[in-house]
């Protein structure tokens, strides 16, 4: 198979590199349309913040990786690129790729489930600009249902692997249900901000923000549709909240053990989630003695966050073997794709042999020995294409690599003189 | 029938053992190929000791109640069965383990000790009676389903305080999820164990004409009633919950299994029939 890619990723090259080779989905649609024709007949071209790679079937033998390299990388001038910065795939590889890239075992984080919508946009931008053909659209179901085995066969995307994501896994141990609990965040920067949206995502019941800044926290809030309290005011308000995340950048505590007390108290001892998720701490640590009081900081949010990396880590080798399936799958389809013309090939060839024989020779016969001449020539052709015949289509049916099978029907060819310029010009 | 019945004896708990095994398995390992093959088991076992249950009533023609052993099986099917449908109903099914293992226990000292029995007391053979041990039983199954999830909701709140955050924390449904599982049940408990008490109070004059109210099973039994009421009416009118309310369950439920021990098999009870 003719399927070439090359991969700039989060393995292969630093941060700085990877962002200044990311496209937007407009400079993809403006890559394609350049590409298309050129250097590729079809193929696809995805770039996320992690990796930026294309994947094409080459409109010639000619087409180098170096080529479909210059193409994600011609209009970037001032960066330099060493060779190491890019992987090449060919063949069964890149679709291995592929396969391993949508279902999360290549990303920077194992199992994010993420790239898989990423993918499917690429394929949906490759299918818009008439950069999908017969085999991408092949390529893309394998690959889409590679994905999806592998998030619902395996454990590889489950459990948390961010600290933001580690704190709602752990409020939900405590909780059943958000829906009916309130969440106060302090703090709204970059931190404050993920932790307040994967609350909100999780349908938290009532939201609230307070931030040093009250301007700052009133742009968030009015993206959330949540409220707000002025941060000299906010410890009047926590005993009315059961979830309390505060990641603000201050040097000392803002939260102290009696506040908290004073707050358990007004709560009649309801269970109430702290979570500290700033550095330094903003929560005095003592407030775990108190019962009822659940108070968990970045460290122990990283425990979490290990183990599940840890587990998803170990669901690796049943995703490979999803992978391994998917390919054996694709190439025995693919594979008949080969053989079918081939074996077609093969007997016209012989048929014209027989053919042109029996026409030479038709006039030495008897006017009644002539329909027997023909059925008689024809039973030998068959008899001698048999085994060949029956030959080529074990490789379909065994599945066998692409270029193993290329390389049977290639000698079948070359042994009878298929294909060669000569037979076309006699067909 | 009678080979049978032997035979069943001793299947029983290897098929809880075996239902206990897997559903303890899944709860280490958390593999998703074994939620629907432990539910199997689970079935079978439960349809298995029905079939026991029954021919033993048909073959000895009278319910199995009327020693201590006898109750045990049915204690250990009534359990099993209770938590079945609680996983049926929530389908929360990384609890099993915990709750099995009680019903095997039950069931394994049943089938050690158990005897044919044909003859029963003249005093046990009352319609009034199979009524109140079998809501009892239940009433026990309960308390005693209420007991495990309270245990497991101390072991998750004492996890989550230490930040530990291992197999309990990875595999059981969260606190409030835990500490509803257990009040349900002990509300459950508590009515079956109050209907229990009303029949035996209706039948207790007519059965034991000289029986005493400071007999220790009825002591006993009445504190277990006093302690549940206290939490169900402190949980619904006051604002008590969670670590204290375990605490009172799991309490009762150890003064059930005490005021058992002391009445049946130390026979200071005329609640003792064996």
């Amino acid at each position: 198979m003719q399927l070439i890619a090359v991969s700039i990723n989060h393995k292969t090259a630093a941060v700085q590199l990877r962002e200044a080779l990311h496209l937007s989905d407009d400079e993809i649609r403006e890559i394609i349309i350049k590409a298309k024709d050129n250097f590729i007949k079809e193929g696809l071209l995805l770039s996320t913040c992690n990796r930026t790679e294309i994947y094409g079937i080459p409109v010639s033998s000619q087409i180098t990786h170096q080529q479909l390299q210059n193409i994600i990388t011609d209009n970037k001038n001032s960066i330099t690129i060493s060779p190491e910065n890019f992987q090449k795939f060919t063949s069964r590889e890149s679709l291995k790729h592929l396969f391993s890239v949508i279902s999360g075992i290549d990303s920077l984080l194992i199992g994010d489930n993420q790239i898989f919508k990423q993918v499917k946009n690429a394929f949906a931008i490759a299918e818009e600009m008439n950069f999908a053909g017969f085999l991408m659209r092949r390529v893309f179901d394998s690959a889409i249902r590679v994905g999806k085995r592998a998030i619902s066969e395996t454990a590889i995307s489950e459990g948390a692997v961010t600290i933001s994501y580690a704190a709602v896994q752990l409020i939900e141990k405590i909780f059943s249900n958000l829906s009916k609990k309130s969440a106060l965040i302090i703090g709204t920067g970059e931190t404050g901000e993920i932790a307040a949206k994967h609350l909100r995502d999780r349908g938290i019941g009532r939201l609230a923000l307070s931030n040093r800044t009250f301007e700052k926290a009133e742009r968030l809030a009015a993206d959330l549709k949540t409220a707000v309290f002025p941060f000299d005011t906010f410890k009047d308000h926590l005993h009315k909240f059961d979830i309390i995340i505060s990641a603000t950048s201050a040097e000392e505590i803002i939260i102290s053990r009696s506040d908290v007390e004073s707050a358990m108290k007004k709560r009649n001892f309801a269970s109430m989630v702290l979570m500290d998720i700033a550095v330094p701490r903003d929560i005095d640590p003592a407030i775990k003695k108190i019962e009822y009081v659940f108070y968990h900081d970045i460290d122990s949010l990283n425990i979490i966050v290990e183990q599940n990396l840890a587990k998803r880590k170990d669901e690796i080798p049943k995703v490979e073997k999803i992978i391994d399936d998917e390919l054996d799958s694709f190439f025995e389809w693919y594979n008949s794709l080969q053989s079918a013309p081939t074996i077609k090939s093969i007997r016209e060839h012989f048929d014209e042999i027989r053919a042109e024989e029996v026409e030479k020779n038709i006039n030495k016969f008897s006017s009644e020995d002539r329909e027997k001449l023909e059925i008689v020539t024809k039973r030998i052709i068959n008899k001698i294409l048999h085994h060949p015949t029956t030959e080529l289509r074990k490789i379909n049916e065994s599945g066998t690599g692409a270029e193993d099978a290329a390389t049977k029907m290639g000698i079948i060819k070359s042994l009878f003189g298929i294909d060669k310029p000569e037979h076309k010009e006699k067909t | 029938m009678i080979p049978f019945i032997h035979f069943l004896n001793i299947l029983l708990p290897i098929l809880y053992l075996g239902t206990f095994s897997i559903y303890f398995y899944d709860f280490m390992k958390g593999e998703k190929k074994f939620i629907n093959i432990k539910r199997l088991f689970i079935f079978i076992t439960l349809l298995m000791h029905l079939v026991y249950l029954l021919i033993r009533t048909s073959e000895f023609e009278h319910p199995p109640i009327t020693n201590v052993f006898e109750i045990f099986t049915v204690l250990a099917f009534s359990i099993t069965f209770s938590y079945f449908l609680l996983e049926l109903i929530t389908d929360i099914r990384g609890t099993g383990p915990f709750i099995i293992i009680i019903s095997f226990v039950f069931q394994l000292i049943s089938s050690m000790f158990i005897v044919d029995q044909f003859a029963v007391k003249e005093v046990l053979k009352s319609n009034l009676l199979g009524i109140h041990v079998v809501s009892a039983l239940l009433g026990y199954s309960g308390f005693t389903i209420s007991a495990v999830y309270g245990f497991l909701y101390l072991n998750l709140y004492k996890d989550l305080k230490d930040n530990r955050f291992g197999l309990i924390f990875n595999r059981l449904p969260n606190l409030e999820v835990l500490e509803r599982l257990s009040f349900y049940s002990a509300v459950l408990g508590f009515i079956l164990l109050t209907i229990a008490i009303i029949i035996g109070v209706i039948w207790l004059p007519q059965a034991f004409p000289g029986f005493s109210f400071v007999d220790p099973k009825l002591i006993g039994t009445a504190l277990v009633w006093l302690l549940y009421a206290i939490g169900i009416f402190t949980k619904l009118f006051s604002r008590w919950r969670g670590k204290k309310l375990i605490l009172l369950s799991i309490t009762g439920f150890i003064i059930a299994i005490f005021s058992t021990i002391l009445s049946n098999f130390l026979s200071l009870s005329f609640h003792s029939f064996y």
